[in-house]
Order: C-alpha cells, then sequence, then structure tokens
C-alpha cells in the first residue's frame, strides 16, 4: 500500500433533486480521487453541491427528493453506489465517518457523550460495553477534552460548542475509518477553537493516516492543510489542482476572484474586493458557462454565454473548466476589468 | 451548570430528572402523584386489607393461615413485582451514583434476578411452612361459636365476592362503613379490590395503545411519502369512528372479560400517540444527531427507537397520563352499561350502576363512593397529565 495509491475516486457523479417547480441539479459531473492519508479540500460558496457530495459518498442523500442520477464513488476498490443497504451500514462509522458543521445539534441530548461514543465501538468493534466505556474516555482524552473521565458522563448540553465539536471528532475517529469527512468542521466556532480543531485534526491524521476530504468555505484553511483541492462552483468542479500551484497560480477566473477577496497581511486595502453578483440558484442556471454573468471575460463572450466548458487538463496536474484557462493569466489583464469592477461595495461582515 | 463535587465523579443531570425537578415543584402535582401512589398501594394490597379470610387463627389448637393458604398464584405475582419494583427504584438511584454507565444495564439485571431469586425462594419457603389448607369458608361464624380462636383479620374482614342476603343494602353504619349492595356484599371492599381493576385496566390498554401508536408514527414519520400518505388516511379513518361505540359494538361480540376490555380499548385509541410520535419524528429525522447516527452506521432499529424516540416521547407520555384517566372512565362506563366485568369482579363502574335498586329505592352510599373514586382517580391522572406537560415543555413553563 503506497501513500500514494488512491482511496477514494468519485467518478462523473451527478445528483437531482425533484422539487415542486423543477428538478434541481446539485451536483453534475463531478469527478476527483483522492490518495491515503492525505487531506483533500473541496472548496465553493454555499449551495454550491460540497456537502450534497460528502452525503454522496455516504449514501445519505434523502430520498426522495433526492437522487444520484450518474456516476460512481469507489472506495478502496468497491464501488459504493452498488452496496447493499446493509453493506454500506458496515461501512459508515466503520470505514467512512463524517463530522458535521454544527456541533450544537449533532450530538442526541438525552445520551451521555461517553455514551454516544460507546455505542459506535460496541457495534462495529464489537467490544463488550466496558471495553467500549474505556475505549470512549480514552478517544475523549486523545481529542484533547480535560477530566474525560467525568466528561464522559456528562450530557452534550453541558458541554461547550468547541467541546461537542471534540466530542463529535472523538466519535467519529473511534472506529479508526480510514476516510474521514469534515463538513464545515469549523464554520460554527470562535476562530481561536478552529485553529485548535484543525490542528487536532492534523494529529489525528497523522496517528491513523486516515485521509481527510475537508469540506468549507475558508480559503485560508485549504492552504494550510490540504494537499489537492476542488473549487466548486453552481454544482460543478471548475479546478483541480494541488494546493500549492492553485494558489501560487489559480487558472480559473472563479478561483481568481476567491482569492482575489482574501485579505493579506501586509497590504493595506480599504476594501476588500469582491466577485460581482450571486451564486445562481440551482433551478435557474445559467446557460452556457454557469460563471459568465459573474465573470469579467465570460459577460461579454459568445462562447462563453452558449457553451459550458468541461473540466479538462490545461497542463500537467493542471485542470479547470475554463474556455480561456490558457489564455489569460490574471484577470486584471483583461480590458474590461477595471471599467466594469474595479469599484464595489465592500459586502458588510456576515451576522 | 453547577455540578456537585462531592465525590469523585458526580453523574451529569439527564434531562429525565431535569423534568422530574420540574415536576414537583407544584404541590398539586405532588398530591397527585402521592394520591395516585396510595392508589397503587391500596390495589397492590388489596387482599390483606379487605378479606372474609383472617391471616392467622387457631383450631383444636393448631395454627392456620387461611389468608397465606387462599391468595390465587397472580396475587403472588402481583407482589413479587410490586416488591422487586420497590427494590429496584431504590437500587437504580443508587446505581446512578456508585456504577459506571456503560455496566449499569449489566448490573441492573444481575439485581433484578437475584432479587426475584430470594423472592421466589421466600415464597416457596413460606408455602412449604403453612402448607396446612382447611377447606373451612365461614370463619368468623367458627370464631363465634368458639370453635376458632385467636384469629386475626384484615381491617376490612368481608370479601369481595361473599354475599349475606340478610344484610342486603345496608346504609354505612358500624359493621359496614361504606354500606352493602343489593347482594350483601360489603361496599369498602367491592372498592378495594375494584382499584385494581381500574389500575390494570388503565395502564394495560394504554400500553398497548402506546406501543401501537409509536410503532406506527415512528414508520410513518421516518420514512414519510407514500408510506406515510396511506398511514395517515388509515389513522383518519380510525378517528373519524367514535371509540366508545366501536368499543361497544366489538364488546359485544366477545365474552366479557377484563383481558378483552382491555384489548380492545388499548386497540381503538391508539391514533393520538401516532400522530404525535408522526409529527415528532418528521421533526427529528432531519435533525443533526440523528444524520450522525445513521453517519455512523447504526442500524434503524437503534435510530429509531434509541436516538429518536427518546427525544420524541414527551407528548406520548403526557398522553398517556390522559389516556390512563381515559381508560379507567371507559371502563366504568362500560360496566356501567352493563358491558364490563362479569359480576362477582368488582368494578366502580358497575357498583355505580346498582345505586339505583330493584325496588326502585336510591341507595346513595352505591352511588357516592364508587362516584368519587373514578372522579378523585381520573381527576389525579388528568392533572398528572398536565403538570407534565408543563414540566416537558420550558416554553409554556416560562409563559405560566
Amino acid at each position: 500500500m503506497s501513500r500514494d495509491s488512491v482511496l477514494l475516486s468519485v467518478q462523473g457523479l451527478s445528483v437531482s433533486f425533484s422539487m415542486e417547480d423543477g428538478i434541481a441539479k446539485a451536483v453534475q459531473d463531478v469527478s476527483f480521487s483522492m490518495k491515503k492519508g492525505r487531506t483533500f479540500a473541496l472548496v465553493g460558496e454555499s449551495g454550491c453541491g460540497k456537502s450534497v457530495t460528502a452525503l454522496s459518498i455516504m449514501r445519505l442523500i434523502p430520498d426522495p427528493p433526492g437522487k444520484i442520477v450518474a456516476g460512481g464513488i469507489t472506495f478502496d476498490g468497491r464501488n459504493l453506489l452498488e452496496l447493499s443497504e446493509r453493506r454500506m451500514r458496515s461501512i459508515r462509522g466503520n470505514k467512512i465517518a463524517m463530522i458535521f458543521q454544527e456541533p450544537m445539534t449533532c450530538l442526541n441530548p438525552v445520551y451521555t457523550v461517553g455514551n454516544q461514543i460507546a455505542e459506535a465501538i460496541e457495534l462495529h468493534q464489537r467490544k463488550s460495553a466496558r471495553e467500549a466505556w474505556a475505549d470512549a474516555v480514552s478517544m475523549l482524552h486523545k481529542v484533547g477534552i480535560p477530566d474525560p473521565q467525568q466528561r464522559a458522563t456528562e450530557y452534550p448540553h453541558q458541554m461547550s460548542g468547541g467541546m461537542r465539536q471534540r466530542v463529535m471528532i472523538a466519535m467519529a475517529v473511534s472506529c479508526e475509518p480510514q476516510l474521514l469527512i469534515a463538513d464545515e468542521p469549523t464554520t460554527a466556532l470562535d476562530v481561536t477553537i478552529q485553529a485548535q480543531i484543525l490542528d487536532l485534526l492534523d494529529r489525528l491524521q497523522e496517528q491513523n493516516g486516515m485521509s481527510i476530504l475537508l469540506i468549507t468555505h475558508d480559503l485560508g484553511i485549504v492552504a494550510e492543510r490540504a494537499s489537492d483541492v476542488a473549487v466548486m462552483y453552481a454544482s460543478r468542479i471548475v479546478e483541480v489542482a494541488d494546493s500549492r500551484s492553485l494558489f501560487a497560480e489559480p487558472l480559473h477566473p472563479y478561483t481568481q476572484g476567491l482569492l482575489k477577496s482574501l485579505p493579506r497581511l501586509g497590504v493595506s486595502a480599504r476594501r476588500l474586493r469582491t466577485i460581482p453578483g450571486v451564486v445562481p440558484e440551482p433551478l435557474h442556471f445559467p446557460n452556457g458557462c454557469k460563471f459568465h454573468p459573474r465573470c469579467p471575460i465570460g459577460c461579454g463572450d459568445k462562447r462563453c454565454q452558449s457553451v459550458e466548458p468541461e473540466l479538462r487538463d490545461v497542463r500537467a496536474g493542471r485542470r479547470a473548466a475554463c474556455w480561456y484557462a490558457e489564455g489569460y493569466e490574471t484577470i486584471e489583464e483583461h480590458k474590461d476589468y477595471e471599467s466594469k469592477y474595479g469599484e464595489h461595495k465592500r459586502v458588510p461582515a456576515e451576522g | 451548570m453547577n455540578k456537585q463535587q462531592e465525590s469523585k465523579v458526580s453523574w451529569g443531570v439527564s434531562y429525565g430528572e431535569m423534568v422530574f425537578r420540574e415536576f414537583v415543584k407544584g404541590w398539586l402535582n405532588v398530591v397527585c402523584m402521592v394520591l395516585i401512589a396510595f392508589l397503587f398501594a391500596v390495589a397492590i394490597l388489596a387482599p390483606f386489607l379487605a378479606n372474609d379470610k383472617p391471616f392467622v387463627i387457631r383450631i383444636d389448637g393448631r395454627l392456620y393461615f387461611p389468608l397465606f393458604q387462599d391468595l390465587r398464584p397472580n396475587d403472588y405475582c402481583v407482589f413479587l413485582a410490586a416488591i422487586i419494583a420497590g427494590v429496584q427504584l431504590f437500587l437504580v438511584r443508587r446505581n446512578r451514583r456508585r456504577v459506571e454507565p456503560s455496566i449499569r444495564s449489566a448490573v441492573l439485571w444481575r439485581q433484578i434476578w437475584v432479587n426475584t431469586g430470594i423472592l421466589l425462594a421466600g415464597v416457596i419457603l413460606l408455602l412449604i411452612f403453612i402448607p396446612r389448607r382447611l377447606d373451612a369458608t365461614d370463619y368468623k361464624a367458627m370464631v363465634a361459636s368458639g370453635k376458632g380462636s385467636g384469629a386475626i383479620f384484615a381491617p376490612v374482614p368481608y370479601g369481595y365476592a361473599r354475599t349475606d342476603l340478610k344484610m342486603r343494602e345496608q346504609p354505612p353504619g358500624r359493621e359496614h362503613w361504606l354500606g352493602t349492595d343489593d347482594v350483601g356484599s360489603d361496599v369498602l371492599c367491592r372498592l378495594i379490590h375494584g382499584s385494581r381493576i381500574s389500575l390494570s385496566v388503565g395502564f394495560v390498554a394504554v400500553g398497548i395503545s402506546s406501543i401501537i401508536g409509536i410503532a406506527i408514527g415512528a414508520i410513518l414519520g421516518y420514512f414519510g411519502g407514500r408510506v406515510d400518505f396511506v398511514g395517515m388516511r388509515i389513522v383518519e379513518i380510525m378517528m373519524a369512528i367514535p371509540t366508545f361505540f366501536l368499543i361497544i359494538t366489538i364488546v359485544a361480540f366477545f365474552p366479557r372479560s377484563l383481558l378483552n376490555i382491555m384489548i380492545i380499548i388499548g386497540i381503538t385509541s391508539w391514533t393520538d400517540d401516532a400522530r404525535f410520535i408522526r409529527a415528532e419524528f418528521f421533526k427529528l429525522r432531519n435533525q443533526d444527531f440523528v444524520q450522525a447516527a445513521v453517519s455512523l452506521g447504526l442500524p434503524l432499529r437503534s435510530i429509531l427507537f434509541r436516538h429518536m424516540l427518546p427525544n420524541g416521547i414527551a407528548p406520548v407520555l403526557v398522553n398517556a397520563s390522559f389516556g390512563i384517566a381515559g381508560a379507567i372512565f371507559i371502563e366504568a362506563a362500560l360496566s356501567f352499561l352493563g358491558f364490563g366485568v362479569a359480576p362477582p369482579a368488582p368494578s366502580w363502574g358497575q357498583m355505580l350502576s346498582l345505586g339505583v335498586s330493584t325496588t326502585g329505592r336510591f341507595l346513595w352510599w352505591l352511588t357516592l363512593f364508587p362516584g368519587l373514586a373514578i372522579f378523585f382517580t381520573v381527576l389525579a391522572y388528568n392533572l398528572v397529565g398536565e403538570a407534565l406537560r408543563d414540566a416537558i415543555d420550558p416554553r409554556l413553563r416560562k409563559a405560566a
């Protein structure tokens, strides 16, 4: 088992939700592959299909209304989409585990946290109740909860958000999964806690050698932790690369826009850059390239408006879904850019 | 959170305990709980409170224990269950402080087995040591004639099935505290034994209806979609039929026995429970912790009944309290109309119906005392249900 062997590969995944006023294509033709023991980041704005992709890997899409229309998900040599529900249950929690965005609601309020961790251990590792409890306590210790003996006997409402997220992580990694899906693990937490939680994930990854699928909208996290990055926009992957080259030289205008809108240390800017416009709704995607109404190149380009570009190899190790991925090194070079998008109102911070 | 630090590990406060603490804050709730506990005690101890056989009697120089000899096996079962339940209640509280949660259930089961064993051994020993059977029936006559001596009788020394035609329709007096009915049976004795029927009807019927309602509601709520659509239409059809008339109709087809009445009340009153559980499961299905449980690969059984049910059981518990009151009431009404348990068995409703005798006299003590018993029992359960609802719903609590 070499370190670079592929653990999970998603090929041409498409997921649709049938709504009252049409079919929402939440994920379209998404393909990527993850290596063993590495962190793969899936980046994008809210509603771009990141979480749906993650839930598809766990086969947790609510059906109806959701449905995996096409594609395959190969995990450790097996196509997950063809497994029986029974086999899938033995994979969930055991081989693939997931941590959720909202730590306040992801623990069952009627059981002690120790019980909740122990239940999964009992189930998947066939241990006795006493051993599972001991394991649960040591898991709590491992994720850095002080006084785990005491904390294991407490109920979720007696814990803070960061603490609960640690419990959630302990629960997820208790059976030493090969793949951990972290769906915006730090979004609901304080900035100081965020770093701690991410460091914890790094440490656990080093200890267990598991792969992490990190789903986030925070590019700052991605640069530090992920080895590979896929950027999603409006249900498609628009760019895939290893994180070093992606941050050094983004090829897709959307990625470029995202990086531009990050604040930078040492650069004094009175306003943060933003990408103009809003993410299109899944029921009303524009024709052609879905980014073209917001794109400084595409908004005036016939081809961008009519034909949707496929994700293609631009050069070695770089894939992007843009007609102009080779043509424009940066957006600023485009003649209309400053005149159209030079001045933006700064968007007030959320919350 | 203020947690006590006196022991080395202090267990957290569970949701159930918080509800209980909120519940006992109201004095009326406590009064109702005491009333219900009193009814339970009366029902469990009925053969010792009202019995025409003495605990002990000396005949021809030998001691006999007629009361214990003539107890039926199901009486012994009730005592056993009550004693075990009492001991376990005490032990559960102690376990919570002393035993770590992982092995609590194992410890609990061991304690239950040990207790059952001890009690069974005790009962068997008792039966061995008092094996002498006496075929006499009228011990009071034996005492009066001087044949038996040293007899100790129960506080109400009458049997619920004993008739005494010389003492028919006696108003309350020194001999019969609450009077006698049309065949000369003691009213107080029949009231005491009737509490057993009321309580068992209440709990068994509600148990049956809750189990059916929870199972159906859980399936409808969790799966939703088409299953839910068809299921809810069936529930609505059930709800459209007036329950009481349905029960009367069904009762007409079956022999008049207590068990039949319990089952019939149970299978006709599950619709509310099913609707409550369905609504709760709809809400819970999309909760993160349920998603997390699914993503941990837990089996459906565990997700439905371990993770979702305890979070959605509150309305069913409240409804159960009202349901017990309702079932007691329905049983009384059925018995009053003559569809209930067959006459020698004592039922409050049936006693009530004897209030107007065949001679046309109005026997007020036969109406008043069973009526009061029904009234206070139903009231206590309703108030407990109300208080439970308030204790469970924090928003309601703050508003009140």
